[in-house]
């Protein structure tokens, strides 16, 4: 083999070396990242659950039923302070 | 020129001329020399093909072990709502606080403050890190920004960990229905434990390599993947729930009753809308629950129906064709069958007719129905509405309550049975059993989660009979009926009421269970409701003072909840100035 040639493969090896290193390095940085957004994903979940929590706590039907009646002197409408609307009655 | 000799450096000798080279060796020296070289190299390759091919999997396990590891992936539990979606119960992260007690070195002050972090008395603490064991929880679900204090402390060997807890937004109003989890987040009671399958979830695991920051870099596999459980919709409808429950709990304190129960169900559907007990407990807060509170008298309790019977033994009497609403029967005051006497409550006409039976709640008129029919035929019938078969809606701890076989019964126990004694239901069984009247002589399955489509339906009794009886029981709230009480602004109603005695060693004492049984609106009923008073005050103890009224109350709103629109007048309400007491 001519000496040229060893010293194109010689190159060609090398970079083809650090190319893979290269790719190698990418793909961890990439998964780290992707792992960091599942990360992200999960916490945004769980306070999806908190904050639905949260809002059930708050409309719970003992704590509205109480401020209507209490703080707001509201009360509930007999049949006969109600107008039913039926659909196709005027 | 002469060729520089070379000279030994120290002592100016010719290398020729050096004594060393003069000595004659043997010559076994060289070669065991050069066997041992030998052997040497020989060694060190049969190590290395010993590490490379005989040990090779321990190896690379042990490698492995060193960057790679296995991460466990909790599985969240699913979530229950209601049938409108609002959250009813659901797993939020907290912490549980742990200790390796031989690595743990705190000086007096950190552990008082470990101590108030965690609302434990601190020899409790002392004691807990006094352990020889290698690891001891020290509480578990800790809230998540006083396990970021305790972390805080910085205390070696105290460390957290995730894990969930189960909050429960409506509290008391449904703890029944729910049921609650143990810190495992397993489900012990109720639905919880009913759809323990569907809602745990399967924690799952996978291998990944970390780098030296403790980093995942590369992702091996999964082991397992991990699988939430599956959420959850109920067919509670949470506004009547809170109704059913604040009207209950009403009752049961203004008439001080030892307990009590109500149960609301969609007759469209056979989905149950709403279902309560007192007393009652809070779920977020377990401490020392008692027995009484967790009982679930819907479902688990049974007891004598007492006059909520009648009406299926009426029914059968007009399906049979002995009887119309108007035939007139003899109703003397007392009625003799053996040594046996039965009588009621109060006075009435020698004849009635059979809606006036239903209507007073005749228990003399209900036997003369009953000895009419074969044992078989009522015992048929009471099967086929529910009684004595367990309700099969998957509810845990539901019983099938006790109806003997015909064969069995005396002519003084089919008497008893017809007007609801000697036989013994759960209040579920009675409001289900009523769909054949709500529903024109039709039974539909319950359920505890909302369908999409209504199931399949059976006859029991005929769309005539049931017709009739919703007449008859529509005149038990009217003027001269047992249950006014039981009447609805803006809507028809129909029910019966119940009054029994308690049975107490196998003697009948002098403790009630009131009851009323009711549906709404008539023209086309949509809400079954059954309440039960478990002792109230002796002396007002009746289903249609004590219960009737929690059905009214109930009925209005639920029906205003669910935009019924009203069948009669806003005047329809006519309160009579003495009510008739049932019979027992």
């Amino acid at each position: 083999m001519s000496n040229r040639s060893m010293i194109t493969i010689v190159a060609l090896l090398v970079m083809c070396s650090l190319l893979l290193v290269n790719s190698q390095y990418q793909a961890r940085r990439l998964f780290i990242e992707l792992e960091r957004a599942q990360l992200r994903q999960k916490e945004l979940e769980t306070e999806w659950d908190q904050l639905q929590y949260e809002q059930s706590t708050l409309a719970k039907h003992s704590r509205i039923d109480g401020i209507a009646r209490a703080s707001l002197n509201m009360s509930v409408p007999g049949p006969g302070r109600t107008q039913y609307l039926m659909p196709g009655v005027r | 020129m002469r060729t520089p000799t070379r000279k030994a450096a120290a002592r100016g000798l010719a290398f020729s001329a050096s004594p060393v080279l003069a000595v004659k060796l043997p010559p076994w020296r060289s070669r065991f020399a050069l066997f041992l070289l030998f052997s040497a190299f020989v060694a060190i390759a049969l190590r290395a093909f010993w590490l490379q091919a005989m040990s090779t999997d321990f190896l690379q396990r042990q490698g492995a072990s060193r960057y790679a590891r296995t991460l466990e992936l909790p599985a969240v539990r699913g979530k229950i709502t209601d049938r409108h979606g609002e959250v009813m119960a659901s797993s939020l992260p907290v912490k549980a606080i742990w200790a390796i007690p031989e690595d743990v070195a705190a000086d007096a002050d950190k552990l008082r403050r470990l101590a108030q972090l965690l609302d434990m008395p601190l020899p409790d603490v002392k004691k807990k890190l006094d352990s020889d064991r290698s690891f001891v929880y020290l509480k578990r679900q800790v809230d998540e920004k006083i396990a970021e204090q305790i972390v805080d402390l910085d205390i070696q060997g105290i460390h957290t960990r995730k894990e969930y807890k189960r909050f429960y937004p409506a509290g008391h109003v449904a703890a029944h229905i729910l049921g609650f989890t143990n810190v495992e987040d397993v489900g012990q009671e109720g639905i919880e434990r009913a759809q323990q399958n569907s809602l745990g979830g399967i924690t799952g695991s996978r291998r990944v390599i970390k780098d030296r920051l403790g980093r995942v870099v590369e992702d091996i596999g999964y082991i397992r993947e991990p699988q939430d459980g599956r959420d959850l919709t109920l067919s509670i409808d949470g506004k009547i729930q809170y109704i059913a429950f604040t009207e209950l709990q009403k009752a049961v304190d203004q008439h001080h009753a030892k307990a009590g129960a109500i149960v609301v169900l969609d007759v469209k559907t056979g989905e149950v809308l709403a279902m309560a007990n007192m007393p009652t407990y809070n779920p977020n807060v377990r401490q020392g629950l008692t027995g009484a509170q967790l009982r679930n008298r819907v479902m688990t309790d049974t007891y004598e129906p007492g006059s909520t019977m009648k009406p299926f033994t009426v029914a059968l009497a007009l399906e049979k064709g002995i009887v119309t609403p108007s035939t007139l029967l003899d109703t003397p005051a007392k009625l003799s069958i053996g040594p046996a006497t039965i009588g009621d409550s109060h006075p009435h006409a020698s004849s009635m007719s059979v809606a006036q039976i239903i209507q007073q709640s005749s228990n003399v008129g209900t036997v003369r129905m009953a000895l009419k029919c074969e044992p078989r035929e009522m015992w048929d019938m009471f099967a086929s509405v529910g009684f004595g078969q367990v309700p099969r809606t998957g509810f845990p701890g539901e019983v099938a309550g006790r109806l003997r076989p015909y064969k069995t019964w005396h002519t003084i126990e089919q008497a008893t049975m017809s007007y609801g004694h000697g036989i013994s239901v759960s209040l579920i069984q009675v409001a289900h059993a009523y769909m054949i009247f709500a529903r024109n002589g039709e039974m539909i399955p319950l359920s505890f989660q909302k369908l999409t489509q209504p199931p399949q339906a059976q006859r029991v009794i005929s769309d005539r009979t049931a017709q009739q009886m919703r007449e008859m029981m529509e005149k038990v709230v009217g003027p001269g009926g047992t249950a006014p009480l039981g009447q609805v602004r803006g809507y028809r109603v129909a029910g019966k009421t119940g009054t029994a005695h308690k049975l107490e060693g196998g003697r009948y004492v002098n403790k009630y269970v009131a009851s009323f049984v009711g549906f709404a609106p008539i023209s086309d009923p949509r809400i079954i409701i059954a309440v039960m008073i478990d002792e109230p005050t002796p002396g007002r103890h009746y289903g249609g003072q004590v219960a009737a009224p929690v059905f009214s109350n109930v009925a209005a709103s639920a029906l205003r909840a669910m935009n019924v629109p009203p069948d009669a007048s806003v005047e329809n309400v006519i309160m009579p100035t003495d009510m008739v007491m049932e019979s027992m």
